[in-house]
């Protein structure tokens, strides 16, 4: 898988594994902020929404 | 760990395992992984201490030898299919809560309730029952429920894990979940007890304490805490950015995609021991500068631009930090043979005169003032000296005016974070899946006389035990395919494919294969997949889809890198003085 595939597979993977948390997207988007450069964060932003699960889309709003 | 008690490391010592009760070991194999750890448990199963024999749980896809041995039989064997660790250990707390067996005392005095309440309601959801998990894990309902009651209500009850846990797509919220499993039942803050990996090399645990990870400052301290950067700033004299950097998988993305341009690897063979060695050989070919720093020319070395001598245990100065947060001095009994006589170099100093090449005024003389250094800004190291070290002969972090001498067991009267933190985690299914082309899971594991990839003791007698890794596969799914003991065959995966001979053993699953990764000429690596840690981005070895079919050669890969290897070893003439 390339690159941006990778990112959307971590994100969506980390969407689903803190579905259980008060607010989930919350919590994915602060994940993202706390262990991924600013060069990932940039690709996934360009990415948009395409590929992500609607936690994981919700999660991009907030990192927006 | 550090999420559920606040930080990321064992909670016991190795003695404690003399007071033991119940041992349950998930994801290890500690006779060939740990065999000095594996004797000190074997002598406590057998009870050769004149008491009754510690009661064993063992968690792993595979019969490993500890499950039967002399004087040696596992209480429960629970053989679950690999990926499925959060289910398992999920249906032993629906048994252990919706049983009545949890330590209501112990939570209610050291962990937050109403987390607790919450968890407890998750994992009593019928969907989280033994028999509603069994067709997920293969585990039968019956034994999973008897082992859940036995580390419930076994006396001490103490968890052993090791990269069997840590190596999933689900890594990081298992051990979360064997945190909840101890503080629901009261196993934690004594000897006896607690949750204790078995690290995958010995000075794992501190690298992790000395900030190797892309995100964090020595002693677990985020690298956006302003008030943690600013007391490295000042020591340092350098600013230091506030973002994170890459793992090692994101850093091969960025240099396939030509923004990552060079490398300095010490001490780590990744074209062999990290997975998909398609994609690692792509990013270390894409980059403008690899350097590898190793005791030997190792198979990353075939990539390298540069390649620096290391030096072994006996030729430098240092410590390693082991499993139970031991820091053991490391002292040089003779001259690094790696230059000239008397010119030959330790490690640290290496990586200085490289600093030094780069414009960094580091001027360290002997590696104790680096150690001062780091007692001076880590808060759980401040009472470590190589004085001290001398003095006791090893310390266990934290050393600090709390515990001068060290903290052999920690969360004693509390947390390190206050209330202990009963988190919920749902098993996800890795996104690794089996199916028509690929059927069968592949497991992958050491052996007890090669270590990691072998760069070291296949360079030695050592491989009279151990020439060649072989794949074990059960009698039923070698019939299916007409094989036989001995035979050549073709694994194929997603991500690549290899071949190398199998035994036929039903100390695996049906449905399950096995093998070690501890050859070049084999690459198990070439067959697993890049999927990772949802959190900590830790390889998913244990986890990929196969396929195996009857082989008569190696495979283009196998023949392809070969010919590098041979290539990259060529010594060039030496050219006439002008």
């Amino acid at each position: 898988m390339n690159s941006v595939e990778r990112i959307v597979l971590m994100i969506n993977q980390i969407a689903a594994n803190l579905m259980h948390e008060a607010d989930p997207a919350a919590q994915t988007a602060e994940h993202i902020r706390q262990f991924w450069g600013p060069r990932m964060r940039s690709q996934l932003l360009a990415n948009g929404c395409e590929g992500l699960s609607p936690v994981a889309q919700d999660a991009v709003a907030l990192l927006n | 760990m550090k999420t559920t008690f606040g930080t990321s490391a064992g909670t016991q010592d190795f003695d404690s395992i003399e007071d033991c009760d119940v041992i349950l070991i998930i994801g290890a194999n500690p006779t060939d992984g740990h065999p000095v750890f594996a004797s000190r448990m074997k002598r406590r199963l057998r009870g050769q201490d004149g008491r009754p024999p510690a009661r064993l749980i063992v968690i792993d896809p595979r019969r490993t030898d500890i499950v039967r041995s002399p004087r040696i039989e596992a209480d429960y064997h629970l053989p679950l299919r690999p990926g499925t660790n959060v289910a398992v250990l999920t249906a032993m707390a629906h048994v252990i809560v919706t049983e009545g067996l949890a330590d209501e005392a112990f939570i209610k005095a050291r962990c937050d309730w109403d987390e607790y309440k919450d968890w407890a309601e998750f994992v009593s959801l019928p969907r989280n029952s033994p028999e509603n998990l069994e067709p997920v894990t293969n585990v039968s309902a019956e034994d999973l429920r008897g082992a859940a009651r036995l580390y419930a209500t076994g006396g001490n009850g103490a968890i052993y894990y090791g990269l069997g846990v840590t190596e999933h797509s689900q890594g990081s919220s298992t051990v979360m979940t064997i945190a909840n499993l101890a503080m629901a039942t009261g196993n934690i803050g004594r000897r006896g007890v607690g949750v204790n990996p078995l690290r995958g090399q010995n000075n794992v645990q501190g690298a992790c304490d000395m900030g190797s990870f892309p995100h964090e400052l020595p002693g677990y301290r985020h690298i956006s805490d302003s008030t943690a950067r600013a007391l490295f700033e000042a020591d340092w004299g350098v600013t230091i950015d506030p973002e994170p950097g890459l793992r090692i998988p994101n850093m091969l993305d960025a240099a396939v995609d030509g923004v990552f341009k060079a490398l300095y690897i010490q001490g780590e063979d990744i074209l062999q021991s990290d997975p998909d060695t398609k994609h690692v050989s792509a990013g270390l070919a894409a980059m403008e500068c690899v350097i590898v720093h190793d005791l030997f020319l190792n198979e990353t070395a075939n990539y390298a631009h540069i390649f620096f001598p290391g030096s072994t245990f006996l030729e430098k100065n240092g410590t390693f930090t082991n499993a139970e947060r031991r820091i053991q001095p490391v002292r040089k009994v003779m001259a690094p043979l790696n230059g000239p006589k008397g010119q030959g170099l330790e490690d640290w100093e290496v990586t200085q005169r490289l600093a030094q090449a780069m414009g960094l005024d580091w001027n360290y003389t002997h590696p104790s003032q680096i150690m001062d250094e780091i007692a001076r800004l880590t808060p759980s190291f401040a009472g470590v000296s190589y004085d001290r070290l001398d003095e006791m002969g090893s310390l266990q972090w934290p050393v600090n005016a709390d515990a001068p001498d060290g903290s052999p067991i920690m969360h004693i009267d509390g947390f390190v974070r206050g209330k202990g933190k009963f988190v919920v985690t749902d098993y996800v299914p890795t996104d690794e899946k089996t199916g028509p082309r690929f059927p069968l899971l592949l497991t992958t594991g050491r052996i007890l006389s090669q270590y990691n990839v072998g760069a070291q003791t296949r360079r030695t007698a050592n491989s009279v035990w151990h020439t060649e890794d072989l794949l074990e596969i059960h009698p039923q799914d070698a019939e299916d395919r007409g094989l036989n003991s001995g035979d050549w065959v073709k694994l194929a995966s997603r991500s690549g494919e290899t071949t190398l001979r199998i035994t036929v053993t039903d100390r695996v699953a049906t449905g399950v294969v096995y093998t070690t990764f501890h050859h070049p000429s084999t690459q198990a690596n070439v067959v697993t997949t890049d999927f990772s840690d949802w959190a900590t981005n830790c390889p998913e070895y244990k986890v990929t889809a196969v396929q195996i079919s009857a082989s008569n050669g190696p495979t283009d890969w196998q023949e392809g890198y070969e010919a590098l290897s041979k290539r990259s070893r060529r010594i060039a003439d030496e050219l006439p003085a002008e």
